[in-house]
C-alpha cells in the first residue's frame, strides 16, 4: 500500500518535471520541425541505469533528464544533430543523432574524479597542476568526530596540523597550530569558508561541510597576504549538484554519552590524614575516622551529547540548492555547562542566462552556552577529609578552596547568540575562458551574556562565615555585536592552447570590521529569580546607603576588530604538457592598522612543479603511477595585532588630591605606542615529492619545510626617561623564530575480496626555534611568560631554545642527610629530605640564576594512523592520533599558598635517609614546589581517538523501506590515551604562546560514546 | 551576442575597474572612544587635567624613594622594620649600604620619577598652544614646572646628573647630563614656578594642595642648600618667611597629621583620600610604614633606631611625635603591634639593639589599613624653612637671626612646657650649626631629610660609617641596571 503511494508520488513528481520540461522543449521548438529522439542512459562499466542524467541539445539551453529508469525522450529540431550526455563523476559525451531516433548511451567514469581537484584561495586547481602543499579532508571524514567545531575532525588526519583541544567545556573550540608556532602573538591559522574570511568557524556544522583544505606552504598562502603567516583552512560547504535531478535528503541523528575520561589519582582521606599528620603532628587524632570524600566523583556525571541534521539538495536546469538544518546539544560533565546550537545552511546558485550566475552561500547558527565555575581546581585541591554537607544538609566548608559543590549550586553563568555569516556573489562570463566574479560576505553576531550570583553565605562549622561567600547578590549584563563585510572582485582567466594551459586570477577585495561591547554591573539585586536579572537603577540598591549599586558601565569597541583592509592579488598558474608547472603569486595588503607609512605590504611567492610521471622515459616504468615534484618560496604576513598598539594612548584613570580629599579627574599621556609597527613576515621554503604507485595502491606524500617569521611583535623595554614607568612595555618588530620539519602522509588502499580497505600514517616533525628576541632595540634577550596563579613565571623564551621553553630549577635527587645538605649550595630555607636544586652557573650560591630550562612544550613530532574496512555492509574506521616530543608543567601541583590534597606519588615521599630519591619529604607548601623539573611531565601521548563501527542495509532492504541508503553505527570518541600524564589530558594547549602547556586545573575532555543513524532518501 | 549581453557585459567591467580606485580614507580608523598623544590635550579642560596628572605622580607608591622608605632606612634614624625576614634580601642591603645596581626598588624609583617629567612636559611643551585665560595657563606650566623641577632635584640628589628630557618625544638615545647642566635646568623651572605661581592665599580651598610660590621658593632654598650656596638659600627662605602665608602649627603631631592637613605650615603636601588604593586616592607611603599586627595598619617598615631615640633632649614631646612604641594609645587606640615581629631584638653579645616600634609621622587615626592610606605626606613643612633659614643665616654670619627662627621651631615643640627645650642662645658659628643640624634632626625626623642633610653637610662618613657608608661612594645611589643595560652604553654608571 505504502508503496504504491510513494510510487504514485514519485510519478507525479516526475510527471510534473517532464511537463514543464515538455512544454518548455515545445515553447523552443514551436517554429521548426521536430521529430524525437528517446533512449536510455547507462553507466559503461556495471551497466546500471542512471536517473537523473542530463540530456541537452548543443549549442542551446533545451534538454531533458533521465527517468528513475534510465530513460529519457526528447524533441529536437530540424539541424540539431549533437546531444550532450552529463552526469556528475562520468565523462560528458557528445553524440551525433543525425538520422537516429534511439540513441542509447554508456557513460564512462570520468577520468577526473580520479583526478582529485584541490580548493585553493580564489579558486580551484587539479592536484597534478598544484605547485603548493595543500592537505584536503572529504566530507566522510569531517562528521567522524562528535564535536562542535568541524576543526576537531582534522586531527590526526592532516600532516602538519596540530589540533589541541585542551578542555572538554561544551563548545569550546580547539587550539589549532599550522606548521608550528610561527610569533610570539596570534598564532591562530585563518579560515575561509566559501570564500569569506573568518577567525573561526565554530558556527559551522560539520555536516554541511563538502570538503576542508589546508594551505600550509606560500605558494597556497600568499594569496591571502598579510593573513596567510599561520596557515590558512578553506572550508567549502556543500552545495546541490548539478543535473541531479531529483531531491536528496539525507537525516544523520546521533546520541552519545559523554563521560570522564580518566579521573585524576589523589589521596583519599586516610591517606591525607597521614600526610598532615606528618607535615604536623596531631593534626587527626584517628586517621581511620576521617572522612572519606572524593570530590571528583561529586562533580563529574555522565552527560549526554546529541546531534541531529536533515538536508535537502538537488538541482534543475536554473538553480542548484542546498539546505540543511542542524541541531546540537552538548550538556558538561560538569553540572551548570551546556552548549546548544541550531545551525541554518542555505546554498543555491541561480543560473540567471548562459554568461550569468548569481549563487549564495548562508550560515545562521543561533547558540546558546552555560558556563560552568572553575571547580575542577577546586576538586583538585579540596581535602578529601572534608565534607561536602553537613548533617542538616547545607554546604559544608572546603578551607582553602570553597567548596565546588556550593560554587556550581550558586552559578548562573550565561551567553547566547547568533552568528550569521554568508554571501553572494555573482559569476559573469565574458569572453570564453574570461569570468568576472564579485562576492559580497558579511560575517556578523550579536552576542549577549549574564551572570547571576545570588547572596549566600557558606558557614564554618562554629557558625561563623567562612571565605566562600557572596554579601550581596551581583549581576554583570554584557552585549556585544560584530559586524564584518567583504566585498572581493575578482577576474579569472582560463586558457588552453596546444600543450599550454594558463589559469590567472586577478582581484581587489575590501574588508571592514568593527566589535563593540557594552557591560553593566550592579549588585544587591531585588529578588535572585532569572525574571530579575536586569539592570533596574531602582531594583539595584544598597540597603544600608540607599544608593544605587550600579558598580560598573562600560562601552568600549574591541581593538582586535576594528579595522579595514584594501587588497589586491594576483595568480598566474601555468602547465606545459602536463609537465612542467610554475605558479606565481602576489597580494598586496593594506591595512588600517598600521601607519600611513607602513600601512601597505607586498607578499610575492613563486612555486615550480614537474610531473616526472609525465615524461616520456617514464612511460615504461608501470609500477610508479604517479610521480611529482615540487617547489615553493614566498613571503605571508600576519596581522593579527591589537590596533592600538601604535597610538600613545591618554592615560585617565589617575587622580589628584586637592583641598579637603577632593577627588580632581586628571589625565595624560600613558605608556607610548609605537607608531612604526609593521606586520610580521614569515618567509617558506617547501620541497615535496608525490608518488602513487602499485596501480596507486600506495599514494605518499613527503614535504619538507623551512618557515623563518621575522619582524615578529615583541613588547620591549625602552628607557625609563620616556616615563612610561617601571616595567613598562612597548611593541617593535624585533624577533624572529624558525619552524622547520618533514611532513609525509602515506596512504595503501586495496580490496582483498570483499573486503576494502584503507590505512593511512602520517606525520610531522616540528623544529621550533627563537633566532632573534629583542634586536637592537632593548635590553630584552628573552620573553617571559607562563605565569602560574601566584605570579611566578614558568616559561622563558630565549634565543636557540623553543617558543615558550619551559623554565625552572633542575633536581638532582634529594638532600638524604644533614652532611650532604651542607655539603652542597642550597638555598636557605631547604632542608634534608628537600629537593636538591643543581647550582648550574656553579658560583656555589644557589638562587634564582640557577634556573634554567627545563623542557619544551611543542611537540617534535605529532602523528595520526587511520585504517578504513568494508566489508559487505560492514564499516570500520580508527583513528590514533599522538605526539611525542613535548613536555607539560603541572601547574597544579605547584601553586599551594595553603594544605591542599595531594597526586598519589606523594605516597612514594622521603621519610628518611635512602628511602626516597625523587619524591622529597611531604609539605604543604614552601620549597618543594619552587619551579622546577619535579613538575615537568613527558607529554607524549598515543590516543585513540575515533572508533566507528557501521552496518549499512543492503540497497534493495533499504529501498524497501523508500531509502537509497539506510546505515546505524556506533562510535566511541577518545576511547583511550596511552600517557605518562598524571591529569585530565595530555593536551594541554593556550593561545597565548608563552603558556603553552601548563596544566593550571582544566576542563577534562571526555571520552564520548554515542550511536547513530544516517538515512539518504 | 546580442547588444544587450555585451552593454551588460560592459558595465560590468567598468564597475569591476571603477572599484580598483578605492579610496584611502578607507584605510583611516581613528581609536574609538580614546584619546591619544594627537588629540590630547586640545581644550582648556585638557590642559586642567593634565596638569592634575603631574600630581598624582606624587601619590603613586614607587615615587617615594621606589616605595620603601629607603632614606630613612640608610640614615641613622631608622632600620628596615617590619619582622626580621620581610624583604630582608630586597630592603634588607639598605640598611648596610649593601645596595647593588640591581637593588629593589631603585628602578621603580628612576621610572616614576621620569613618569612625573613626562607628565609635566605635556603640560610645558602642549598646553602653550590652547587658546584660553593666559594668567591660568601660565599657573598650569607654572605647576608643571615646579613638579619637574621637583623631580630633577629627587634625581639630581639619589644619582648626579641625568638624562634631561624637555619634551614628550625624546630621542631613544639619552646620555647623562652633568650634575651642573641638572642643577641649571631644575633651578630655571623653580625660578619660572616660583616667579609666576600663586601665594598660598591665592588658591581657594579647593584647590589647596596646588604648587605656590611658597613650596617653589622653599624648594630652591633646599636646594641652594644642598649646594652649600647659602646666600641664595638665605634669599629663598626669607622670602617664604616674610610672605607671611605660614606659621607653625600649635601642636607638632599636627604637623604631619590630619588636623594639620593643607594646614598653616603646610607649605608643599601630597593630598591623599582614606582609600584603599592608589586609583581611587589612596597613597601607600604611610600604608608600608603603618603599623603591623593591633591595629592593622600596614606593613611596619622604617623602624625608628635607639640612635635616633637617645637622640632627643630630654623630655622632647617629639620623641612620642616621632616614635609609636607597643602600648601607646593614640588617638583612644591601642598599639599592641605585631605577633610574627619580635618585641625586642637582641645581638649576639646579648645587647638590646631593636624593639618594635612604628613612624608615628605617618600616623592617621583608624583601626584598619584602609584609614592608612589617607595620610598627607609632607613634603615641605614650614619648620623646615625656618630651620633652613637659621642655617643659611649663621653660615652667612648673622647668629642672631639665625637663633630667632630655631628658636621659633623650639617654642613650638615644647608646647607651653617651659621646662624642657630652652632657647638655644650661642652665637658661636660651629656651636650654633651643630645645633640647628641636631635641631634638623629632632624635627624632621622620619621624614626622609636626615639622609641628604648628613650626605649634604658631610657628616655622612663619620655619622654612618659605622653602618657601612663609604665615602665617595654612597653620595649616589647605583644607576639601575636595568637601565644601564636598555640603553646599550649611553648611560654610565655612578663610581662604586
Amino acid at each position: 500500500m505504502q508503496k504504491k503511494i510513494y510510487q504514485k508520488f514519485r510519478k507525479i513528481l516526475f510527471r510534473s518535471i517532464l511537463n514543464t520540461l515538455f512544454i518548455l522543449a515545445f515553447v523552443v521548438s514551436v517554429m521548426a520541425q521536430e521529430r524525437t529522439i528517446n533512449g536510455a542512459v547507462t553507466t559503461s562499466d556495471t551497466k546500471e541505469t542512471l536517473p537523473g542524467a542530463s540530456i541537452v541539445i548543443k549549442g542551446t539551453t533545451i534538454g531533458t533528464i533521465t527517468d528513475i529508469n534510465g530513460n529519457y525522450s526528447l524533441k529536437v529540431a530540424e539541424g540539431q544533430d549533437t546531444l550532450v550526455f552529463s552526469y556528475v563523476g562520468y565523462e560528458t559525451q557528445e553524440v551525433d543523432i543525425k538520422g537516429r531516433n534511439l540513441v542509447n548511451v554508456e557513460l564512462q567514469i570520468a577520468k577526473v574524479s580520479l583526478e582529485e581537484v584541490v580548493v585553493i584561495g580564489y579558486g580551484t586547481v587539479r592536484k597534478s597542476d598544484l605547485t603548493g602543499s595543500v592537505s584536503s579532508i572529504k566530507a566522510d571524514d569531517i562528521t567522524k568526530i562528535t564535536a562542535v567545531n568541524p576543526m576537531q575532525s582534522l586531527q590526526g588526519r592532516i600532516s602538519g596540523v596540530q589540533i589541541t583541544s585542551p578542555s572538554g567545556t561544551p563548545g569550546e573550540s580547539p587550539i589549532v597550530r599550522v606548521r608550528g608556532v610561527g610569533t610570539f602573538n596570534n598564532s591562530n591559522p585563518i579560515y575561509v569558508v566559501d570564500g569569506v574570511i573568518l577567525d573561526d568557524i565554530s558556527f559551522l556544522n560539520a555536516a554541511d561541510i563538502a570538503s576542508m583544505e589546508v594551505l600550509k606552504d606560500a605558494s597556497a598562502t600568499a594569496i591571502y597576504g598579510s593573513r596567510g603567516a599561520n596557515g590558512v583552512i578553506m572550508v567549502t560547504t556543500k552545495s546541490g549538484q548539478a543535473a541531479e535531478g531529483k531531491t536528496q535528503f539525507t537525516f544523520t541523528g546521533e546520541y552519545g554519552m559523554q563521560r570522564l575520561a580518566k579521573k585524576i589519582d589523589l589521596l583519599n582521606g586516610k591517606e591525607f590524614a597521614t600526610i598532615a599528620n606528618e607535615i604536623k603532628p596531631g593534626s587527626y587524632n584517628n586517621t581511620d575516622l576521617v572522612p572519606n570524600t572524593d570530590w571528583q566523583d561529586l562533580i563529574f556525571d555522565v552527560a549526554p551529547v546529541q546531534n541531529y541534521q536533515l538536508s535537502a539538495s538537488g538541482a534543475s536546469k536554473s538553480m542548484q540548492y542546498y539546505v540543511g538544518v542542524g541541531y546540537f546539544n552538548q550538556k558538561g560533565i560538569i553540572d551548570k555547562s551546556s552548549y546548544e546550537r541550531i545551525t541554518i545552511k542555505l546554498n543555491n546558485i541561480y543560473n540567471l542566462t548562459s554568461f550569468l550566475k548569481l549563487g549564495n552561500n548562508i550560515t545562521i547558527s543561533p547558540f546558546s552556552q552555560q558556563f560552568a565555575p572553575d571547580v575542577t581546581w577546586a576538586a583538585y585541591r579540596a581535602q578529601p577529609v572534608l565534607e561536602p554537607y553537613y548533617p542538616d544538609g547545607s554546604f559544608g566548608v572546603v578551607y582553602n578552596v570553597g567548596n565546588p559543590l556550593a560554587s556550581l549550586a550558586y552559578s548562573n553563568n550565561f551567553r547566547k547568540g547568533t552568528r550569521g555569516v554568508g554571501n553572494i556573489y555573482a559569476d559573469l562570463n565574458l569572453v570564453k575562458g574570461l569570468t568576472l566574479k564579485s562576492s559580497f560576505g558579511v560575517d556578523a553576531s550579536y552576542i549577549k551574556a549574564k551572570n547571576f550570583t545570588p547572596a549566600f553565605t557558606i558557614y564554618n562549622p562554629d557558625g561563623s562565615a567562612s571565605q566562600q561567600e557572596n554579601v550581596l547578590s551581583d549581576l554583570t549584563k554584557a552585549s556585544s555585536d560584530y559586524l564584518s563585510w567583504l566585498w572581493e572582485n575578482t577576474l579569472t582567466y582560463d586558457k588552453v592552447f596546444g600543450k599550454n594551459s594558463i589559469n590567472a586570477v586577478a582581484g581587489y577585495t575590501m574588508q571592514k570590521t568593527t566589535a563593540e561591547e557594552i557591560r553593566v554591573q550592579g549588585a544587591n539585586i531585588i529578588r535572585d529569580g532569572e525574571n530579575f536579572w536586569y539592570i533596574n537603577p531602582n531594583y539595584i540598591y544598597d540597603p544600608n546607603s540607599n544608593v544605587n549599586t550600579i558598580s560598573s558601565i562600560s562601552n568600549s569597541v574591541n581593538p582586535g576588530q576594528y579595522y579595514s583592509i584594501i587588497s589586491y592579488l594576483f595568480r598566474v598558474n601555468y602547465v606545459f604538457a602536463n609537465k612542467y608547472i610554475l605558479t606565481g603569486t602576489f597580494r598586496s595588503d593594506g591595512s588600517s592598522k598600521f601607519s600611513e607609512e607602513n600601512r601597505y605590504s607586498y607578499f610575492p611567492s613563486f612555486a615550480i612543479g614537474w610531473n616526472i610521471s609525465e615524461e616520456a622515459f617514464m612511460k615504461d616504468i608501470d609500477f610508479i603511477n604517479k610521480l611529482k615534484l615540487r617547489a615553493s618560496w614566498g613571503k605571508v604576513g600576519n596581522e593579527k595585532i591589537d590596533y592600538y598598539a601604535r597610538y600613545s594612548r591618554v592615560q585617565s584613570d589617575i587622580l589628584a588630591v586637592f583641598g579637603n580629599d577632593i577627588p580632581n579627574s586628571a589625565a595624560s599621556y600613558g605608556i607610548y605606542g609605537n607608531p612604526d609597527l609593521r606586520w610580521e613576515v614569515t618567509t617558506q621554503t617547501d620541497v615535496g615529492v608525490e608518488l602513487g604507485t602499485l596501480n596507486n595502491r600506495l599514494t605518499a606524500e613527503l614535504d619538507y619545510y623551512h618557515k623563518n617569521t621575522d619582524d615578529i611583535l615583541v613588547q620591549l623595554s625602552i628607557p625609563g626617561y620616556f616615563g612610561n614607568g617601571q616595567g613598562a612595555k612597548v611593541w617593535y618588530n624585533a624577533a624572529e623564530i624558525l619552524n622547520r620539519g618533514f611532513e609525509f602522509n602515506i596512504g595503501w588502499r586495496d580490496q582483498v575480496g570483499q573486503v576494502k580497505y584503507g590505512v593511512r600514517i602520517l606525520g610531522s616533525t616540528i623544529h621550533n626555534e627563537v633566532l632573534e628576541i629583542g634586536g637592537n632595540s632593548g635590553i630584552d634577550s628573552v620573553l617571559v611568560g607562563g605565569y602560574l596563579n601566584n605570579g611566578i613565571p614558568v616559561t622563558r623564551s630565549e634565543i636557540g631554545l623553543p617558543v615558550g621553553a619551559f623554565y625552572g630549577y633542575q633536581t638532582d635527587g634529594i638532600f638524604q642527610t644533614q652532611q650532604e645538605l651542607d655539603a652542597y649550595p642550597h638555598a636557605s630555607d631547604a632542608g634534608v629530605g628537600d629537593l636538591r636544586f643543581v647550582d648550574v652557573n656553579g658560583d656555589g650560591k644557589l638562587n634564582g640564576l640557577d634556573r634554567t630550562y627545563i623542557g619544551s612544550p611543542i611537540p617534535t613530532f605529532i602523528f595520526g594512523f587511520n585504517i578504513d574496512l568494508e566489508y559487505k555492509g560492514f564499516d570500520l574506521s580508527l583513528n590514533i592520533q599522538g605526539q611525542t616530543g613535548n613536555k607539560i608543567f603541572n601547574a597544579k601541583e605547584v601553586v599551594r599558598p595553603d594544605p591542599y590534597n595531594f597526586e598519589r606519588h606523594v605516597m612514594d615521599r622521603w621519610t628518611g635517609p635512602g628511602t626516597s630519591d625523587t619524591e622529597p619529604r611531604a609539605s604543604f607548601g614552601g620549597y618543594n614546589y619552587n619551579p622546577s623539573d619535579k613538575f615537568i611531565y613527558d607529554g607524549s601521548f598515543v590516543r585513540i581517538r575515533n572508533i566507528i563501527l557501521g552496518y549499512t542495509l543492503p540497497q534493495n532492504w533499504s529501498n524497501k523501506i523508500y531509502m537509497q541508503k539506510f546505515r546505524v553505527y556506533v562510535k566511541v570518541d577518545n576511547l583511550y590515551t596511552f600517557t605518562k600524564f598524571t591529569g585530565y589530558t595530555p593536551e594541554i594547549g593556550s593561545g597565548d604562546v608563552l603558556s603553552n602547556g601548563i596544566d593550571s586545573g582544566i576542563y577534562p575532555v571526555t571520552s564520548v560514546y554515542s550511536f547513530g543513524v544516517n538515512l539518504n532518501f | 551576442m546580442k547588444s544587450t549581453t555585451i552593454f551588460f557585459k560592459i558595465i560590468s567591467v567598468l564597475l569591476f575597474i571603477l572599484v580598483f580606485t578605492g579610496c584611502e580614507k578607507f584605510l583611516e580608523i581613528e581609536p574609538q572612544g580614546e584619546l591619544t598623544k594627537e588629540n590630547f590635550p586640545t581644550t582648556p579642560s585638557d590642559a586642567l587635567l593634565a596638569t592634575n596628572a603631574c600630581y598624582t605622580t606624587l601619590r603613586d607608591w614607587h615615587y617615594h624613594s621606589g616605595g620603601y622608605p629607603i632614606l630613612d632606612i640608610m640614615s641613622d634614624d631608622a632600620s628596615k622594620g617590619s619582622n626580621p625576614n620581610d624583604q630582608a634580601s630586597t630592603i634588607g642591603p639598605y640598611d648596610v649600604f649593601g645596595h647593588t645596581p640591581t637593588q629593589d626598588g631603585l628602578d621603580r624609583w628612576w621610572n616614576q620619577l621620569y613618569v612625573g617629567i613626562k607628565r609635566a612636559n605635556v603640560v610645558i611643551e602642549k598646553v602653550k598652544d590652547i587658546p584660553f585665560d593666559e594668567s591660568l595657563k601660565t599657573r598650569y606650566i607654572a605647576e608643571a614646572r615646579f613638579i619637574r623641577g621637583l623631580m630633577y632635584f629627587d634625581m639630581v640628589r639619589a644619582w648626579g646628573g641625568v638624562p634631561i628630557v624637555e619634551s614628550t618625544d625624546p630621542p631613544l638615545k639619552l646620555e647623562r647630563s652633568s650634575v651642573e647642566e641638572t642643577y641649571n635646568f631644575l633651578i630655571e623651572d623653580l625660578n619660572f614656578a616660583a616667579n609666576n605661581l600663586p601665594l598660598r592665599s591665592g588658591y581657594s580651598a579647593i584647590n589647596m594642595g596646588r604648587a605656590t610660590k611658597g613650596a617653589a621658593q622653599s624648594l630652591l632654598a633646599r636646594v641652594y642648600l644642598f649646594r652649600g650656596d647659602f646666600v641664595n638659600a638665605e634669599m629663598y627662605a626669607m622670602e617664604v618667611i616674610n610672605s607671611g602665608q605660614y606659621g607653625l602649627e600649635p601642636v607638632y603631631t599636627d604637623a604631619n597629621g590630619v588636623n594639620g592637613n593643607n594646614g598653616i605650615e603646610s607649605v608643599f603636601e601630597i593630598g591623599a583620600i582614606q582609600s584603599e588604593g592608589s586609583s581611587s586616592g589612596g597613597n601607600q607611603y604611610a600604608n608600608t610604614q603603618g603599623v603591623r599586627g593591633t591595629p592593622n595598619r600596614g606593613w611596619g617598615f622604617n623602624r625608628p633606631t635607639f640612635d635616633l631615640r637617645n637622640s632627643f633632649e630630654a623630655g622632647d614631646p617629639r620623641l612620642k611625635g616621632t616614635i609609636i612604641d607597643l602600648g601607646d594609645e593614640i588617638d583612644g587606640i591601642v598599639i599592641n603591634g605585631d605577633g610574627s615581629t619580635p618585641d625586642e631584638t637582641y645581638d649576639e653579645e646579648g645587647n638590646l639593639i631593636e624593639v618594635e616600634c612604628y613612624n608615628r609621622k605617618v600616623w592617621v587615626p583608624g583601626e584598619n589599613t584602609i584609614t592608612q592610606w589617607g595620610h598627607h605626606r609632607r613634603l615641605i613643612r614650614y619648620a623646615d624653612v625656618l630651620l633652613m633659614a637659621a642655617e643659611a643665616l649663621n653660615e652667612n654670619n648673622k647668629p642672631n637671626d639665625a637663633l630667632v627662627y630655631v628658636n621659633m621651631v623650639r617654642e613650638r615643640a615644647r608646647e607651653g612646657n617651659e621646662d624642657i627645650l630652652p632657647d638655644i642662645t650661642t652665637t658661636d658659628k660651629e656651636e650654633l650649626r651643630n645645633l640647628i643640624y641636631a635641631e634638623r634632626r629632632h624635627e624632621l625626623a622620619m621624614e626622609g631629610i636626615r639622609f641628604w642633610d648628613l650626605v649634604r653637610t658631610g657628616r655622612a662618613p663619620a655619622v654612618l660609617g659605622d653602618l657601612g657608608f663609604i665615602q665617595g661612594r654612597h653620595e649616589l645611589m647605583p644607576v639601575p641596571q636595568t637601565e644601564i643595560d636598555i640603553s646599550q652604553g649611553s648611560l654610565t654608571q655612578n663610581p662604586n
